[in-house]
This record gives C-alpha cells, sequence and structure tokens, in this order.
C-alpha cells in the first residue's frame, strides 16, 4: 500500500462525510413535504406527475396498500422492460440493427428482472446487443424507478418508528415522485455534465468505424453513455452501458470521473442515514449509523487494497513487479486499467459492493483470492454498509432491530429501538427477510455446482450448469458462489468469468433477484406497519442507548457474524482454501466438468 | 385494489416520456453544446479521417511504436466487444497459455499467456534474462518465435520451460487491461521500450525519453489515479517529430 493510495481512500471518504448533512438534511425536508430551495424550480413537474397517473398526495397508504403500490410499479417495469427489449428492432434509435435475435426469451426476463430490482446484473454484452433506445428507454428509466423506491421504502420504514399509533406509513406514489423529481434528477443531471466534460461520450450516433495508425479497422462504440453513467451510480445500479461498465474509457475515462463515479454511489446511502437522525428526531441515531457503516468499510478497503498490492505469488515468480514505484503501480494488475492502479480498483470493488451498485471498474473475477473475498463479503452482509440507495437503510434498520433483540436477550429485558418495543413480529419479520436471502444464495449455488443438463440441450448448452466457469479448482467454486451472492443481494458485480447468457443461469439468477429484493423488503414494510401502530415508551435509566460507540460496536458485530456464520463453510471452500493454495503456487487446468458428473 | 395499480402502469409510462426520451435527449443537446469533443468520443482526426479515439486503445506491433498494454477485447483491442480475462490467481492458462486446433487442424495459440508476454516482452525490448533452454530451440525456419512451441514448453508438467527476467517487468505491460481498450501504459514501461524506438527510428534515446516525459500525465490534482503515458498520443507525436525508418 502507498500513502498516496491510502490518502485517495481517506479523501474518499471525507467528501461523504462532508455531504451527509447537506444532502441528508434536504432529503428529509423533502419526505416531510415541505418546502425546499428546489420548489421554485421543480415543484410544477411533481404536480404534473400527480395529474398524470391521478393519485393525490394527501393521502396517505396503510403498509398493505404501501406494499400492492410498490409491487404495481414494480410489474409493469418488468413487463414493459420484457417487451421493450424483445420489441427493439421495430422502434427508433438502433442504428446497428439489432433485433429479438440478440435478446432471447430468458435474457430478456433476467434483464428485466436485474433492472426492476436494483440489481442491473448483466448476462448480455451491451455494446452487441441493445440497441439505444432500449439503452434509453427503459434502463434509464429502470434505474430512476428502482432506486426511487428503495429511497420510500427507507422512508416508509423510518415513519414506522416516527409515528405512533398510526396505520398509515406515508403514500409510495408521493414518495417516488419526490425521490425522483428533487434528489435523483437534479443530481444526475449535473453529474451526466461533470462525467462528459471528462470524456465519457453522449450521442446518438452509429458505431463510428476508422483505420488506425497501423491500417488495422477498428470499430468504436457509441451511444448515449453520460446520461445514463449518472443515474447508474447515483441511484446504486451499476448496469454498464457497455460489457466492461466503468472500466470502459468511454464509461470512466479519468481517475476524476472515477471519483465522481464512487461519490455519487455512496452519496444518497451516505445521507440517508442523517436523513433518518433528523425524521426520528435525534441526529446521533443517524451519525451511530455512519459510524458503522464507515468502520466496516475501512475493514473492508484495507483489506482488498492489502492483497491487491501484495499481488499473485504466481506472477512475481515469473519477474513481474509487485512493488508499487514512483513510475508503475506494481501489485495484481490483471484486469485492471492503469489510471485507477491498485488503490482506486480495490477502492472501487469494496465501494460497489458496500453499496448494492454492482458497477466495476476492474474485474473481481481476477482480483487475488482474497481480494476478491472482500466484494463477496460484503454483499453477503445483505448490503447493509452504506448499502444501496434507500436498501442499505432498511437493511441495517433491520440488523439494528436483531442486534438490540441480542442485547434484549443477554440482559432479560423486552428489546426496544428509538422508543418502540421490538416484539415477536418485527423479529419474525427481520429473520424471514434474512433467511430468505441466504437460502436463495446457498441452495441456487448448491443446484448449480451438481445440476447436469444435456450438451447442446436447451437449459444449459454447455451441459452441466458447473461447466460455464472459467477457472477451475475452488475458483470456479467462487465464481458460481459469487453469482448468486451477487443477485440475491440485488448487487450485479460478477466475477465474470462465469457464462451466464443460458437459459438456466438467466432464469435462476432472475429469481434469486426477485426474491432478494421483495422477500427481503416486504417482511420490512411489514415491521414498518407494525411498529408505526406502537406507542412510544418514554426513555428511562434501563433503555439501551442506541447512538453509542456500545452500539456501534454491536451492531458491526451482529452484521459480520451474521454474514460470517451463515457463509463462512462456502467461504472456506472457495476464497480461502484458493488463498492458501495460492501461495503455495499451485495452479488449476480446465478440465472438461462434464467428464466429472456424467 | 386498482386504486393502487393503475398508477403503477401510468407513471410507468410517464417516467419512460420524462427519464427515458427527454432528459438523455436533453442531455444530448446540452453535452454537445458544452463538451463537443468528448460527446463524440475524443476522436482524433489527421486530414479528414478519424484515426482514432484519444481514450480508446488501438494496437501498435511495429517496433517503432510504443506497445499498449495487452488486450483480450474481442480479438483484441476490439471496441465493440470490451472486457478482461477474468482468469483468476491460480489459472494455469492464465500464467502458461492454452492453445488449440484450428479449422484446418493446425496447433494455434488460444490465449497466450503471461509466461508468454513477458518472453515477447524481454525479447523485443533487450531485457536481460534467463532461460532453463535457451529460446533459439523455440524458432520458426524464418527466425520468429514459435509461440506454439513456447506455450507448450510453459505447460510441460516434467520439465517446465523457466524464463527469468533480469530486471523486474512493469506488471501492467504484461497482464490484460479490465477494458481491453486501456489507453494508457505506466512511465516505467515506457521507458522499456524507449531503447526499441529509438534504435526502430534511428534516434537518440534522448529525444525519445524527452518526448515520454512530455507525455507523462502526472496524477489528477497531485494524488487521483496513477502517474500514466497515452501510448496513441505519444506514438502520433513520435510520427510528427523524428522521421520512420
Amino acid at each position: 500500500m502507498t500513502s498516496v493510495g491510502i490518502l485517495q481512500i481517506f479523501i474518499f471518504l471525507a467528501i461523504i462525510l462532508a455531504c451527509a448533512k447537506p444532502l441528508g438534511g434536504f432529503m428529509a425536508n423533502v419526505f416531510n413535504g415541505e418546502r425546499t430551495f428546489l420548489h421554485p424550480l421543480l415543484r410544477w413537474l411533481e404536480v404534473l406527475t400527480y395529474k398524470a397517473i391521478g393519485v393525490r398526495e394527501d393521502v396517505e397508504q396503510r403498509w398493505t396498500q404501501y406494499t400492492a403500490a410498490l409491487l404495481s410499479f414494480s410489474v409493469f417495469g418488468f413487463l414493459l422492460t420484457y417487451a421493450i427489449q424483445r420489441l427493439q428492432g421495430y422502434l427508433p434509435f438502433n442504428p446497428q440493427g439489432f433485433g429479438a435475435a440478440q435478446v432471447s426469451p430468458d435474457l430478456a426476463f433476467n434483464t428485466a428482472a436485474s433492472f426492476v430490482t436494483n440489481t442491473n446484473w448483466q448476462s448480455y454484452t451491451g455494446e452487441s446487443t441493445l440497441s439505444y433506445f432500449v439503452q434509453m428507454s427503459v434502463l434509464t428509466v429502470q434505474n430512476f424507478a428502482s432506486a426511487a423506491a428503495g429511497i420510500a421504502i427507507a422512508i416508509a420504514l423510518i415513519r414506522g418508528f416516527t409515528r405512533q399509533e398510526k396505520r398509515t406509513v406515508g403514500n409510495f406514489w408521493v414518495d417516488v415522485t419526490r425521490a425522483t423529481v428533487y434528489v435523483l434528477l437534479p443530481l444526475a443531471v449535473i453529474a451526466a455534465l461533470l462525467y462528459c466534460s471528462q470524456g465519457v461520450i453522449q450521442n446518438l450516433k452509429p458505431y463510428t468505424t476508422l483505420t488506425t495508425v497501423e491500417g488495422a479497422k477498428q470499430v468504436i462504440a457509441q451511444g448515449p453513455v453520460a446520461s445514463q453513467e449518472a443515474i447508474k451510480q447515483l441511484g446504486t445500479n451499476g448496469g454498464g452501458f457497455f460489457n466492461a461498465n466503468a472500466a470502459h474509457p468511454f464509461e470512466n475515462p479519468t481517475p476524476l470521473s472515477n471519483l465522481l463515479a464512487m461519490v455519487l454511489i455512496f452519496l444518497i446511502p451516505g445521507a440517508l442515514t442523517y436523513t433518518f437522525g433528523k425524521m426520528v428526531g435525534d441526529t446521533r441515531q443517524g451519525w451511530a449509523i455512519f459510524a458503522a457503516f464507515s468502520a466496516m468499510f475501512l475493514i473492508g478497503v484495507f483489506v482488498a487494497y492489502h492483497y491487491e498490492q501484495a499481488g499473485n505469488p504466481n506472477l512475481t515468480g515469473l519477474g513481474i513487479q509487485n512493488q508499487a514505484s514512483a513510475g508503475q503501480p506494481g501489485g495484481n494488475m490483471e484486469g485492471k486499467e492503469l489510471r485507477f492502479g491498485i488503490a482506486n480498483s480495490a477502492l472501487f470493488a469494496t465501494v460497489t459492493t458496500d453499496a448494492s451498485c454492482g458497477a466495476i471498474n476492474s474485474w473481481h473475477d481476477s482480483f487475488t483470492a482474497l481480494g476478491g473475498l472482500v466484494p463477496m463479503f460484503n454483499m453477503m452482509t445483505g448490503e447493509v454498509i452504506f448499502g444501496g440507495v434507500g436498501a442499505g437503510l432498511y437493511g441495517i434498520l433491520l440488523y439494528c432491530i436483531i442486534a438490540v433483540f441480542i442485547a434484549g436477550l443477554m440482559v432479560g429485558r423486552t428489546p426496544e429501538y428509538l422508543g418502540k418495543k421490538i416484539e415477536q413480529k418485527e423479529v419474525k419479520m427481520a429473520m424471514l427477510a434474512i433467511i430468505a436471502t441466504a437460502f436463495s444464495i446457498l441452495v441456487f449455488s448448491a443446484i448449480s455446482m451438481v445440476a447436469d443438463f444435456h450438451a447442446k440441450g436447451y437449459w444449459n448448452p454447455p451441459g452441466a450448469a458447473a461447466a460455464n466457469i472459467n477457472n477451475s479448482g475452488p475458483h470456479g467454486l467462487s465464481e458460481i458462489l459469487y453469482a448468486y451472492v451477487s443477485a440475491t443481494a440485488n448487487n450485479g458485480s460478477a466475477f465474470a468469468g462465469l457464462n451466464t447468457n443460458t437459459p438456466w443461469y438467466n432464469l435462476t439468477l432472475g429469481l434469486a433477484m426477485i426474491i432478494g429484493r421483495f422477500l427481503f423488503l416486504i417482511p420490512l414494510l411489514a415491521a414498518a406497519g407494525s411498529l408505526a401502530a406502537k406507542k412510544k415508551i418514554p426513555v428511562t435509566a434501563g433503555t439501551f442507548p442506541t447512538h453509542g460507540p456500545l452500539f456501534v460496536g454491536l451492531l458491526v458485530g451482529t452484521v459480520i457474524l451474521v454474514g460470517a456464520l451463515t457463509f463462512f463453510p462456502a467461504l472456506s471452500l472457495g476464497p480461502i482454501v484458493e488463498h492458501f493454495l495460492m501461495q503455495s503456487g499451485k495452479l488449476f487446468s480446465m478440465i472438461p466438468v462434464t467428464q466429472l458428473w456424467s | 385494489m386498482w386504486q393502487q395499480i393503475l398508477p403503477g402502469l401510468r407513471i410507468k409510462l410517464f417516467m419512460t416520456v420524462v427519464l427515458g426520451i427527454i432528459y438523455p435527449l436533453a442531455m444530448t443537446g446540452l453535452c454537445r453544446l458544452l463538451f463537443p469533443r468528448q460527446a463524440n468520443g475524443s476522436l482524433i482526426t489527421q486530414g479528414d479521417k478519424v484515426i482514432g479515439s484519444e481514450i480508446i486503445a488501438q494496437n501498435f506491433t511495429k517496433p517503432e511504436y510504443f506497445h499498449p498494454r495487452p488486450s483480450v477485447a474481442g480479438s483484441g483491442y476490439d471496441a465493440t466487444a470490451s472486457g478482461g480475462s477474468n482468469l483468476g490467481p491460480t489459472s494455469a492458462k492464465l500464467i502458461r497459455g492454452t492453445t488449440k486446433m484450428d479449422d484446418k487442424k493446425n496447433e494455434v495459440v488460444d490465449f497466450d499467456g503471461i509466461s508468454l508476454r513477458i518472453v515477447h516482452y524481454c525479447v523485443d525490448n533487450d531485457v536481460p534474462y534467463e532461460s532453463s533452454v535457451p529460446l533459439d530451440r523455440f524458432k520458426t525456419a524464418n527466425g520468429d518465435l514459435d509461440d506454439v512451441k513456447l506455450i507448450k514448453a510453459f505447460n510441460d508438467e516434467k520439465a517446465p520451460l523457466v524464463f527469468t527476467p533480469r530486471a523486474p517487468i512493469p506488471a501492467d505491460a504484461v497482464t490484460a487491461s479490465a477494458s481491453g481498450l486501456d489507453p494508457h501504459i505506466s512511465p516505467e514501461s515506457a521507458q522499456l521500450q524507449s531503447a526499441r524506438v529509438a534504435k526502430a527510428r534511428g534516434a537518440s534515446l534522448d529525444q525519445i525519453n524527452r518526448l515520454v516525459a512530455q507525455f507523462t500525465e502526472p496524477p489528477e490534482l497531485g494524488i487521483l489515479g496513477e502517474p500514466r503515458v497515452n501510448v496513441l498520443k505519444l506514438n502520433l507525436a513520435l510520427d510528427r517529430e523524428l522521421a520512420r525508418r
């Protein structure tokens, strides 16, 4: 690790910290329905939206209605995304002439599930599959929509804690509209312009064909990238315009655009902690969560940075320089871009998997064993280290419920959080969410390790599901495990060597995304409904304070233990054993897997 | 229930118009106005012909040019198929390479591998090395290195070829970039290539090194990112200032 690298990590965290209060306070005002400085400019668009969709701003919903609205929002998003992809050949803005041949039904299902659940997993290669119309009119829109829905749910859950003896938790349509109009859209416009100034492209031209200096033919993909890149990072979506995602020079051309990308990813999740504190009337509660986020973030980033800079001993033996020097970055540079080097690649990988973003600026599949464990572990926590926009906050509030429950068990008192008694129903709902996601990850991974299909058949043309891996040995298990972790956690990054564009993977990964999103947040909305109906109890000498370092420690411990205990066996068979094999110089060749299983 | 469901359809259509059509088209117009060069891909033209993009790598193989980082995008530097190798740290393929049979049943290189890239880097740039078997044994009839033979030698289970450079090789010079379109190399890799370029152009090493220094971009704002050299811009400057021999 170099001092400049470490400095960049702290500068990044300082920016997020500095933005938390202004943006968080602004969001609290927006969702409380107060006037802000943006109202003179944008209030007309908010009003127009309510008129266009036929809802009244002042009518609130119970948690069941709120959930129905969310599901309707998601189902129509899903159907539209599916249909427009399949029909892209008949639609405008399609200079490369892509059609239904590029998008099979299972691929369209996977992509629709992916962009509705804020996962943005990509089984497709953007530049050779989708027309500009699809990229703009469904993918860009879903980037806004799924992010706004995430914020709305977090706000509804906060209202569960702030309200007393009420049956309603807010209005989903109003929350989504406000999140889009006042938060996401203005920030996206600014970010898109900043991106373009750095060299991110924004045009509707056909691909550029040219003759290079040495006389070869090169075709350069084009497209409306900056407008999508902005909301992709800001909404922690992460689906790249191009296959190489934020490693592509047209998506992320400079270290400055890279910093902008990382700031955009953590911006709203960081600020929402302050929104939470302000809405519950005690900003210390918000800062406690921010502190827990930062602690877990720093642990992850330094582990990843250390192992990536230490590099691959199998390469050191060949005479490659692992030490960074003034003239070269050293370390494990396979699958990394030079302008980002080791520090910014490890930092980005941590940021993108802490938040449920899933954009990448380096290939996690080529990380060293323990460097690659960090992104996987981050996602296994359920994306609660800053987390997705909204999703991070409602995820960590779920862990808060479990943490006070555990603390309550230890001292034999009924646990309470923010003045609300945490009882059977809330704990059951929290556990349901955690078990559903663990089930999805472990069961789908296990089935994919052993499922056998006819070679050249429909379900998985390569044959056995395990034959789709790109690396043999423990790394192959890591590839499959990572895929289902990423899908279930709604992250969308990948150990991308695994070929997932087959009906088996497209369907099961799509299903994992839907389980991970809806079986996580419906129990939470139920908990919000039950919390809102409760009376607040006064703080006494026996109340466990949830804003001090003791609680932060307990919260971090709960997140790590729940993650570690559930997934430790799988991790030890994948990245951990690979680490020791890597240290001893063991290499794996690809064995045709079909022979193993037949 | 319809009360909760119908707005879902309406808001989707409304968002498609506002966020899916108006927003990207407005940004396209605005970006073209404010940043016309960047919005169109930072293209470089010579006369009326486009010869490349400043920020997209293109391949250079001739000795009189600096060479970019290895690329596995498509069949190499394919800007319609960006991507990396996705090979992990314990992959034999990554380190030793693999061969395959082509349509005519000739054995050809499937994946070159880091070991082979190191051999070429050392031979091309006169980096001193030790080899367990003299490299002359791996030459074809016309004197070039035979990549297939070398990959097979690296993969030999009993007595694999051991090839060790005497000077450390910069990691970026022999590893594939993430996008396959990385436009930069490290300053150290550029300096290692200078002597070859100077010789091929009949120029002095000083002249070349001066250009390398001139095209070395420091970290942004003094700290962000890595120092780097843009290969295409440097090569175009070479052509402008020094004759090709």
